[in-house]
């Protein structure tokens, strides 16, 4: 097992210093530099190992700290008291127990590894199982580290809460396979149920408005109980002899052999049409012709990743606005820092509204199942064409952006409401601030796929402007959300002016380039 | 060393693609599977390799160590579309390979011997597999599939988009395996069919059905294939 987990770290390694020196080759002049001789060169790949793994350290770190200061925020926003972050952390972690599935997890790396260097299956998932665990550990152990000075958290607490994460992970793993060989597929599947799960679950979050929060009695009693089911849970692991068969089952040979990339894989997996989309309500497209159809079409067949997802997200909208306003009936001391926030610190919402966005998967889901092969007829490239497609698309996707931002808006006027309130013109400015961001991001994503048309047929990104504008618009969203401290009518005049001037600039170069620039790259 | 395969059947929901075929594969023949578009042959292919379930069926490999489930242990799968590590380089690959299934390799032998075998130069062994070509990618599966010996050997039309002269070296290649080996190659070009198999079997009416040659002219052997196939369309 030992000699796995070092087989396959050393190919990961491999793997990572390749792609680092592929993507120097890729940057001006130093093409011309560096030879495919590199590849070869021992002393620097071994210089490149060096950096690439204290790179991949200071991603992991990154990642898990910053996973440490989402509940801190959370615990601060929500009870405006850190010591609530081990009650927040442990109903994560409950929560991870559920979805975070990586014995049964799909990707190139693991059909590599299994089926390309045929390496034994229950080999490989043990020993790629106990790192994710050792990693999981020492992680943990830093986040704590950092975040017990902050939020005043004890080292019993800490040590606690580092061996329910390591425990959660072992249950976690047991019920999913036990699930799986019971029913055939991954229980997250089943929505009524994840959704049912996910909601107990983050519904108790809300706990501490009425005084119910997690203390160390309640930890003790935890480890013992996660420690005896991570026992029985282990031993079934160690049972199951037919990894290879259920991973193959899983993996698809197709899934696998559609794109050679990683990130392809994922994002064609993402994007794929779903079997049960394929037949389309007759009544959506009576009477519809030409692009009109074909696009009514293209968002029938993309419930799933369109309309699905953004219901999914409108839910969990819901319930969140749901708990905080119930919450806070039992804890009104919040209502000052709440309403105080809504008037200062509306441009958090531009972040949400950033990641909430389907913008960029639909424009992903356009390119990979509709316009890469359309692309390469003459009458599809047809300015005419090209513009009214443009926007038939522009408009429903600014409808389906709009479900959760409205209620987004609704939900941040109730809360205005009932923590004290304010005046009209306030209540109608912060709705329509969430409403035009809804609107920015939608629009933005689509011309920027017009203007830029970044992938080629694999769905990799070929297109460093793409990737500047994407990582523009993302800082640019992290400025607001951190920086600017505002009144919400100054905000909401401002981004008014900024997002129909934006609109306005987006559809005229669109109108003016996109004839040329909306083509297939090779 | 027969590969046996008994009673096998299997449906996409209602869709019945395979029904109850009995089947015998000898080694030391190359079978050529011929098949109309979509008529089953790759999901033949993934019944045997276990990558999907058959609804019912069982395969039995005898040899010298007696009559014994098929393991994919047993089996080298090489598909149509290569899937390779695209940011190793050829040699990084075969390395790691080697490394790994050390212990099922007989016969080992230098990076450098197994590289000649499929004729892939020095300077390419040290380049991206991503910077492979479509025909030098399907050399590299046909490597890694035959270094560990596995006693089947499955071609999911792996010459189809090669050009000459890799079709020829690979076609050298199976010849010289055929002696040791049961090796079962599906195609829907009755030429390479044709060129390099011993025996041709067609997946007709859900079932495997051999194409006697008897003592027909290659001409007169190519229409009874035809027809054999287009009775199935007709049915």
């Amino acid at each position: 097992m030992i000699n796995n987990l070092i087989r396959s770290l050393n190919i990961d390694i491999s793997y990572a210093v390749n792609s680092f020196i592929y993507g120097i080759r890729k940057l001006p002049i130093l093409d011309d530099l560096i030879t495919d001789d590199i590849y070869k060169s021992k002393i620097s790949k071994r210089i490149i190992s060096v950096i690439s793994i204290i790179l991949s350290c200071i991603k992991l770190l990154v990642f898990r700290l910053s996973y440490c200061s989402v509940i801190y925020f959370i615990s601060i926003f929500l009870f405006n008291d850190s010591k609530y972050f081990s009650h927040i952390f442990f109903l994560f972690t409950m929560i991870g127990l559920f979805i975070n599935n990586k014995l049964l997890n799909t990707s190139v790396k693991r059909y590599l590894s299994i089926l390309v260097f045929n390496m034994n299956a229950r080999s490989y998932m043990f020993s790629s199982f106990s790192w994710d665990l050792i990693l999981n550990v020492i992680l943990n152990s830093v986040g704590f580290i950092v975040f017990s000075n902050f939020c005043d958290i004890s080292l019993v607490t800490s040590l606690l809460l580092i061996i329910i994460c390591l425990l959660s992970r072992v249950v976690g793993e047991g019920f999913n396979i036990l699930y799986y060989k019971r029913f055939n597929y991954i229980w997250y599947n089943n929505y009524p149920l994840y959704f049912s799960v996910l909601g107990i679950l983050l519904g108790l979050c809300f706990t501490p408005f009425i005084n119910i929060f997690i203390n160390n009695i309640f930890l003790i009693g935890s480890v013992i109980v996660l420690g005896i089911l991570s026992i029985i849970s282990f031993i079934y692991l160690l049972s199951i002899k037919d990894y290879k068969i259920m991973f193959k089952q899983l993996n698809t040979l197709k899934n696998a052999v559609n794109s050679k990339e990683a990130e392809a894989y994922s994002r064609q997996s993402m994007v794929e049409i779903k079997n049960k989309h394929k037949e389309v309500d007759k009544s959506k497209i009576e009477g519809k012709m030409g692009y009109d159809l074909f696009n009514t079409l293209f968002y029938e067949r993309h419930k799933e990743i369109l309309i699905n997802s953004v219901k999914k997200f409108a839910l969990i909208i819901v319930f969140i606005y749901i708990g905080i306003i119930v919450g806070s009936c039992f804890d009104k001391s919040v209502y000052p820092t709440m309403n105080s926030f809504l008037h200062n610190r509306l441009g958090m919402f531009v972040f949400l509204m950033y990641f909430i966005n389907r913008g960029a998967i639909v424009t992903q889901a356009m390119f990979y199942n509709c316009d890469h092969a359309m692309l390469t007829y003459n009458f599809y490239r047809e300015r005419g064409v090209i513009l009214g497609l443009f926007k038939k698309r522009l408009i429903s996707i600014i409808k389906i952006n709009l479900i959760p931002s409205i209620l987004i808006g609704i939900g941040n006027t109730i809360l205005f409401y009932i923590s004290g309130g304010t005046d009209l013109i306030t209540y109608i400015s912060s709705f329509m601030f969430i409403v035009m961001f809804s609107i920015f991001f939608s629009v933005h994503y689509l011309v920027l796929y017009y203007l830029l048309q970044p992938y080629n047929k694999d769905m990799q990104m070929k297109k460093m402007s793409y990737g500047i504008a994407s990582f523009l618009t993302y800082y640019f969203s992290y400025v607001i959300f951190f920086e600017l401290v505002v009144s919400t009518v100054t905000l909401s005049i401002i981004s008014i002016v900024f997002v129909v001037l934006y609109i306005i600039i987006g559809l005229f170069l669109v109108n003016k380039f996109a004839p040329r620039t909306f083509k297939l790259n090779k | 060393m027969r590969l046996e395969v008994r009673n096998l059947s299997k449906s996409y929901g209602k869709n019945e693609v395979l029904k109850e075929i009995d089947f015998d594969f000898e080694s030391g023949k190359i079978y050529g599977l011929i098949g109309r578009n979509g008529s089953g042959k790759t999901t033949f292919f993934n019944c045997l390799n276990e990558d999907v379930t058959v609804d019912e069926g069982k395969f039995y490999l005898e040899d010298e160590y007696g009559r014994n489930y098929l393991n994919t242990s047993d089996i080298g799968y090489v598909i149509s579309t290569p899937v390779v590590p695209e940011f190793l380089t050829g040699k990084e690959f075969l390395e790691f390979y080697i490394d790994i299934n050390k212990d099922r390799i007989t016969n080992l032998k230098t990076v450098d011997e197994y590289f000649d075998l499929v004729k892939i130069d020095k300077e390419s062994q040290n380049k991206l597999l991503k910077d492979y070509s479509h025909g030098m990618k399907n050399k590299m599966q046909m490597l890694i599939n035959i270094i560990s010996n596995p006693k089947v050997i499955l071609l999911d039309e792996p010459l189809t988009s090669l050009d000459i002269v890799v079709q020829e070296d690979m076609k050298k290649l199976l010849k010289s395996l055929k002696k040791d080996h049961i090796i079962i190659f599906s195609t829907h070009i009755l030429e390479i069919a044709m060129d390099l198999c011993d025996e041709i079997v067609i997946l007709n009416k859900k079932r495997l059905e051999t194409v006697e040659k008897d003592n027909l002219n290659t001409k007169k052997y190519k229409d009874k294939i035809i027809n054999c196939l287009k009775d199935e369309s007709n049915d």
